[in-house]
């Protein structure tokens, strides 16, 4: 079931369960968040996409009071955070962008020792660790080191913890960044099975695959303005053509092409670093044909669907991820 | 825009507390050996080292070994809070991150620098009171008011975590501490009354002792040991209000440092 079907079936019933208004975050004079507007329902999956340096840690961690706004509202859980940052941290689950596991601890123990800072009673706190164990699959780790754990293995326990007090919203800063793809599948089955038992999820990420899959709906950030939102499906129909033809080759050639693309296709991008240009269409085919016809020999062509990727590159004419 | 200042949850604190006692339990074996040995070293070497060469009458009429043993419960106890607060809450703050974890649940930065100042404290008296069981088989404590030390040390551990996370608070790299050692803590050991009576040397030097924590700490501990008179009761309320007056600040210190 794809994030859309999944949205239209929850729906926005839920109410908003997070809103931020003008929210604005300065280090310094360096304006890291410069003034977002966001709401999320309750229910949803909702998506913070942007490159490095967009403002979206900045933005969790004022969600989750570890970063103090420099102005507009932000309500969590339908609480002000700088005036109810205790309460609001009792009902939410943080995933953070930096491991930060209890080193000293071991696997389960982690799980514990996080439940004791909620007051939570310790029966409930050790039916809960074994519980959430078997969600992430670590069972099998329980005693064991979490410096011996992979990296994967340490991201599905830095999720298990922020379920500890089984919050109704989690906030999951970059949860896959630096995973190799199996495990980045199996971050992904987890977060879809917490969306399946209505849990709130935000999540950032600079993978578009990742929004695309995970988020209901999202925002694009960039230079701390969100520049973009809707859903994944909404973003790409409203920004590009839905099918692109990537034309790699030699710079002569691509200069040869050029004029011709423009003149076939809804639009032509640089494909970034790489030697490409982009065509953008809703006819691939009469594309080929006219190139066919020009004679003018490229190396490489990939015919695909667009998405976000493409859609950020339209609006900043960058590439999102490396 | 941080909203004034910040007065730690005891709930918070206990928590925090309550990590460290978890780890300490795990390790506690490795982590007391050289803590608790090295007093008995200072005691060896210069107690029956030194005191040979002291010995008409020892020091105001008792053995030179009797007469430092006190002294060294509060150093060793101002040693464990020190490094405690220090290199172990630098590591927690900046390489382990212990802190960033803790401060995502209902536990604030507050409660957190509160819960260090009072497992400095606990680990001081833990240790301090197994040298006091040293030094009572030893014969060199003999007071029952010595029942009294554990608590005390609680105190001086806490008074000592204060002014190491003030330290810390203010530093941002690891190096910096051999200044604190060098500067602070390595002079309050060897002007504090521990090893010669610093109220018989000319002025100023009492009255400089006077303004240095360890000296007060000394006085409790010595008092305690050997039945105390009142004045004692100067010395406790010397550091109660050092303590209090400074604890608020690493607190918002630190908080600038963990939420930013
Ligand atoms: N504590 C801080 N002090 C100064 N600058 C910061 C701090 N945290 C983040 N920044 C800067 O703010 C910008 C946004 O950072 P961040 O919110 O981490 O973005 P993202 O998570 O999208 O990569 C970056 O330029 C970063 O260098
Ligand atoms: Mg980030």
């Amino acid at each position: 079931m794809g994030a859309e079907t999944r949205r239209k079936s929850r729906g926005r019933t839920g109410g908003s369960t997070l809103s931020g208004r003008g929210l604005r975050k300065s280090y310094g004079d360096f304006e890291a968040v410069k003034g977002v507007d966001f709401e999320v329902y309750a229910g949803e999956c909702f998506g913070f996409l942007g490159p490095n340096g967009a403002g979206k840690t900045s933005t969790m961690k004022m969600i989750y009071a570890a970063a103090v706004p420099t102005g507009g509202e932000l309500s969590v859980v339908g609480l002000d955070v700088i005036r109810h940052d205790r309460e609001v941290k009792r009902r939410i689950g943080v995933v953070p962008q930096e491991n930060n596991l209890d080193e000293g601890l071991k696997v389960r123990e982690n799980l514990l020792v996080y439940g004791r800072y909620f007051d939570l009673p310790r029966k409930l706190v050790l039916q809960r660790a074994d519980e959430l164990l078997d969600f992430v699959q670590l069972t099998e780790k329980a005693e064991a080191k979490v410096e011996s754990l992979s990296g994967g293995m340490k991201r599905r326990l830095l999720i298990a913890r922020a379920l500890v007090n089984d919050p109704d919203l989690v906030v999951l800063d970059e949860p896959t960044t630096g995973l190799d793809p199996q495990a980045r599948h199996l971050v992904w089955d987890k977060l879809r099975e917490l969306a399946r038992e209505g849990k709130t999820l935000i999540l950032t990420t600079h993978y578009m695959e990742e929004a695309a899959r995970l988020c209901d709906r999202l925002v694009i950030m960039e230079g701390g303005d969100i520049i973009a939102r809707g859903s994944p499906g909404e973003l790409v129909r409203e920004h590009v053509s839905p099918q692109v033809l990537e034309f790699r080759s030699d710079p002569a050639s691509l200069t040869a092409l050029r004029p011709i693309l423009e003149e076939a296709a809804d639009s032509v991008e640089e494909g970034g670093s790489v030697e490409a240009l982009l065509a953008f269409t809703r006819d691939a085919d009469a594309i080929m044909e006219r190139v066919r016809e020009s004679g003018i020999k490229v190396e490489n062509i990939v015919h695909r669907g667009s998405g976000l990727e493409d859609v950020f590159m339209r609006l900043t004419g960058r590439r999102l991820a490396d | 825009m941080q909203g004034g200042i910040k007065i730690p949850s005891p709930r918070g604190a206990f928590r925090v507390w309550q990590r460290n006692l978890t780890i300490f339990k795990k390790y506690w074996k490795s982590i007391m050996f050289p803590n608790f040995v090295e007093p008995l070293l200072y005691l060896g070497a210069l107690g029956l080292g030194l005191g040979t060469f002291i010995r008409q009458g020892g020091i105001n009429g008792q053995d030179y070994v009797a007469f430092i043993a006190p002294g060294l419960l509060a150093s060793n106890a101002m040693f464990a809070a020190s490094f405690e607060s220090t290199f172990d809450t630098f590591v927690k703050l900046r390489f382990d991150k212990v802190y960033d974890a803790i401060i995502t649940t209902p536990v604030n930065a507050e409660d957190v620098v509160a819960g260090e100042y009072l497992w400095a404290g606990t680990r001081s008296a833990l240790y301090g009171t197994a040298f006091l069981v040293v030094l009572v088989a030893l014969g060199l404590v003999s007071s029952p008011w010595a029942v009294l030390v554990p608590p005390a040390l609680l105190l001086i551990g806490i008074m000592f975590s204060v002014m190491g996370t003030l330290f810390t608070s203010l530093i941002h790299q690891i190096d910096y501490f051999s200044y604190y050692f060098t500067l602070v803590i390595t002079p309050l050991f060897l002007v504090s009354g521990i090893f010669f009576p610093v109220d018989d040397f000319p002025a100023p030097v009492p009255q400089v002792a006077w303004f240095t924590p360890l000296y007060h700490a000394v006085n409790v501990c010595r008092a305690l040991a050997s039945g105390p008179s009142p004045v004692v009761l100067v010395d406790v309320a010397w550091i109660l209000v050092f303590t209090a007056v400074l604890a608020l600040v690493p607190i918002q210190i630190m908080r600038r440092r963990l939420v930013s």
